[in-house]
């Protein structure tokens, strides 16, 4: 259980996030601009925020990025263009890339579970934009954290492409009972990938239900809005 | 391939590039015409001039080495590093390698001399005329040049990097290795070769603490040939020889250098908490300790004579101000010059750059703006004075000659400071720009936030530059052309060291408000742009 009690300010912005997330895929729809990826920057330790932040009984506050039980997808930039594919999932484990032949094996799995074997070699510029995401998942699967963040990492992909990787996020989520939160502007991938959805409008969480409520008829009051449907 | 109204609106730009071509070819065509070809022969039997050659190159790779070694580890210790008075080194870190070179020689006499503070303090004789003396000077000006060089190729790391570093738990040695060595690898070799010309051209340092023929530069060879001989032809075939083995060192050091390779992204730096070790601490320590040992005590030891009662009355002599006078004279407009030149070679590079005709060129162009450093300063103001002799003008034109070589003496360090950040907007912006139809002003209106601190440590670089020039006031200095360093070198010639001393101080003062009024006034408060 993901325990979220933060505060953030910045200028103009006050932002506070109150939420309890359970295991499973939960999605945060919002229009732009209200708050959706400060949440997962604050979770990620990326910005300091005031509050509280529990992770199974576990305060993660005071943590820095690397000590938190998470891994994150950001929209762009989360592969180094200096290293190949094997080393950039590599360098999630050991930022030595030294690696036993326990790790090795674990690489291999995770490459093969992503479709990413035969690139191996490859650097990030010859790859498009969905492997080159693909290898970041690769990288979460082996660091094998509890709780992983996606920041629209899959915006930029054609929409065939997008919903296969929705459909492996969800996969992995489950096969490794993950805490997976997904920013996304679109309701139709909430509807993909299941779970939960959570509403965010300028900074605070004004809705927290089960991803069905987007497709009934007559539409829940608070995504109403969201949704444009008057 | 280009219109009528592209030329148009480069016009300003291609004016600069190609007047500075043209003094370039001017002067070079002076020199050569005074010069006796079946002679040169003869002069490369001397074994003197063999041993100044070795002798020069052997100092230039020490120096630039040892400046670069200890530079790598202090530039990473500042990215990760927020201490008190980071910022401040910072700031010295930018001016320590345009204080007047004949300023900081004192400051090191005071510290390293044989009644300096080491002495004095631990006992302990440095042999301070002869190679010790110029790599103490050398790593002095150029470690932190380096450092700064190699900041920012930092800037180039986009701060996605730094986030997965920062989320991998990277240890200071993996971030290293696998991010910051990628990027420094592409600053390197740049790096190295402008420090390398800068110590192999070194003069003022040579002819000061070199203490002999011994230990000679061929730019000081140069100099003796011009000064004392009149020689125009030793001086041409000296002046041929520096820039053959200067370009061929060039030549040789990019054709080794890795291939550029541009990434897509780069956001505004934001710093990430990298993960801290005993280890790390240790070698953050050691870094810093050395580059504090080497670059300030030279520069306390320069203020040391303020409490010195001699220093209140050189402040009333007049020689002193009208010197004041004389450098500001110099100082101000070689620095626009310098800068008109830097922007002209910029905009015509950039708009160069990714155009399928002519993609080669910005490459070239920049090289183009760096030759000077391969040519000693004094044999172009030499050539262009054998240019303005020509048309009549005689000796009234050395005011002229000063303003421009010291202009185009300081175009490298301009380029280096106005390159990087004005590739960076085209690359990103270029598109937005074309689709728009933003051009000239409206663009440099869009842009000036954005690139004017760099705007600002060019002018500031090539004032400072200008300002504490000794190489060409030396040779055309005369009655009414006094300027600062030429008064200090002056008095130290016959002997009035305190004086001197003095004279250092308000130099080195006028320095650092000029330096900071460009930074302030012209790079304005650096603006915060959100990630």
């Amino acid at each position: 259980m993901l325990k979220i009690d933060l505060q953030y300010d910045w200028e103009s912005f006050h932002a506070n996030y109150c939420v309890d997330i359970s295991p499973g895929v939960t999605t945060l729809l919002g229009g732009s601009g209200e708050g959706k990826s400060t949440l997962l920057h604050l979770l990620g330790g990326f910005l300091a925020g005031r509050g509280e932040l529990f992770f199974n009984e576990e305060s993660l506050l005071s943590l820095p990025a690397y000590e938190r039980p998470i891994s994150t997808l950001f929209q762009s930039d989360n592969l180094f263009p200096q290293l190949t594919v094997w080393q950039n999932v590599a360098i999630g484990l050991s930022p030595s890339l030294s690696l036993n032949s326990e790790q090795k094996a674990k690489i291999q799995w995770a490459l093969e579970k992503t479709q990413l074997v035969d690139k191996k070699d490859r650097y990030p510029q010859a790859l498009s934009g969905g492997q080159a995401q693909r290898v970041a998942i690769a990288r979460a699967l082996v660091r094998k954290k509890p709780i992983l963040l996606l920041d629209e990492p899959f915006s930029a992909l054609d929409p065939a492409l997008r919903e296969e990787m929705l459909y492996l996020v969800n996969e992995v989520t489950l096969e490794l009972g993950l805490t997976t939160l997904l920013v996304s502007h679109l309701p139709q991938e909430a509807s993909l990938v299941g779970g939960r959805v959570i509403l965010i409008e300028q900074g605070c969480i004004t809705a927290h239900e089960p991803v069905s409520v987007l497709s009934q008829i007559e539409p829940h009051p608070l995504f109403s809005r969201y949704l444009g449907v008057v | 391939m280009l219109s009528f109204r592209t030329v148009k609106r480069l016009l300003p730009a291609l004016l600069g590039v190609v007047f500075f071509l043209l003094m370039g070819a001017a002067s070079l065509a002076a020199l050569l015409r005074y010069s006796e070809l079946h002679s040169w022969l003869g002069y490369l039997q001397q074994p003197y001039l063999w041993r100044v050659v070795r002798f020069s190159l052997w100092q230039a790779l020490l120096s630039s080495s040892i400046s670069l070694l200890i530079a790598i580890p202090v530039a990473s210790c500042l990215i990760h590093r927020q201490f008190y008075g980071r910022s401040a080194l910072l700031q010295l870190f930018s001016v320590s390698m345009v204080v007047p070179t004949i300023v900081a020689i004192l400051g090191l006499v005071v510290v390293y001399g044989r009644t300096g503070w080491l002495n004095q303090l631990f006992g302990v004789q440095v042999p301070l005329y002869g190679l010790v003396g110029i790599l103490l000077a050398h790593v002095f000006f150029n470690m932190p040049l380096a450092v700064r060089l190699l900041l920012q190729g930092y800037d180039l790391i986009p701060s996605g990097q730094w986030r997965q570093a920062s989320q991998l738990g990277f240890s200071r040695w993996a971030a290293f290795r696998w991010i910051e060595w990628h990027y420094m690898k592409k600053v390197l070799p740049g790096a190295f070769v402008l420090i390398f010309m800068l110590c192999f051209s070194s003069f003022a340092v040579v002819l000061s603490l070199g203490g002999g023929p011994k230990y000679s530069t061929l730019e000081v060879a140069i100099y003796q040939a011009l000064r004392f001989d009149f020689d125009l032809n030793k001086a041409s075939f000296l002046a041929l020889l520096q820039v053959s083995i200067c370009t061929l060192f060039a030549v040789i050091v990019y054709r080794i250098a890795p291939v550029n390779r541009q990434d897509v992204s780069l956001l505004a730096v934001k710093s990430y908490i990298i993960k801290d070790s005993f280890w790390a601490k240790s070698a953050d320590f050691l870094a810093l300790f050395c580059a504090f040992v080497l670059v300030i005590p030279p520069f306390l030891a320069i203020f040391d004579p303020i409490f010195s009662p001699v220093f209140l009355n050189t402040l009333q002599s007049v020689a002193l101000w009208s010197a004041v006078l004389v450098s500001l004279k110099i100082a101000v407009p070689a620095a626009l010059v310098s800068l008109l030149l830097g922007v002209s070679f910029g905009v015509l590079a950039r708009f160069c750059m990714a155009r399928q005709y002519f993609a080669f060129l910005p490459s070239k162009i920049e090289h183009l703006g760096n030759m000077i450093l391969m040519v000693p300063g004094l044999v172009i103001a030499t050539g262009l004075f054998l240019t303005l002799r020509d048309f009549g003008w005689g000796l009234r034109s050395s005011y002229w000659i000063v303003v421009w070589v010291n202009a185009v003496m300081a175009l490298p360090f301009v380029l280096r400071a106005l390159m990087p950040v004005m590739y960076q907007q085209e690359r990103r912006f270029r598109n937005i720009y074309l689709s728009l139809g933003i051009q000239s002003w409206a663009r440099w209106r869009l842009e000036w936030p954005l690139i004017r601190s760099s705007v600002a440590q060019a002018f500031g670089y090539a004032l400072l530059l200008s300002l504490g020039d000794m190489g060409v006031i030396a040779l055309f200095g005369s009655q009414g052309l006094v300027s600062l360093p030429l008064y200090l070198f002056q008095l130290i010639g016959s002997y009035q060291l305190e004086e001197g001393a003095c004279v250092a101080v308000v130099l080195i003062s006028l320095c650092l408000i000029l330096f900071y009024c460009s930074s302030r006034f012209i790079g304005g408060v650096m603006v915060r742009v959100k990630n």
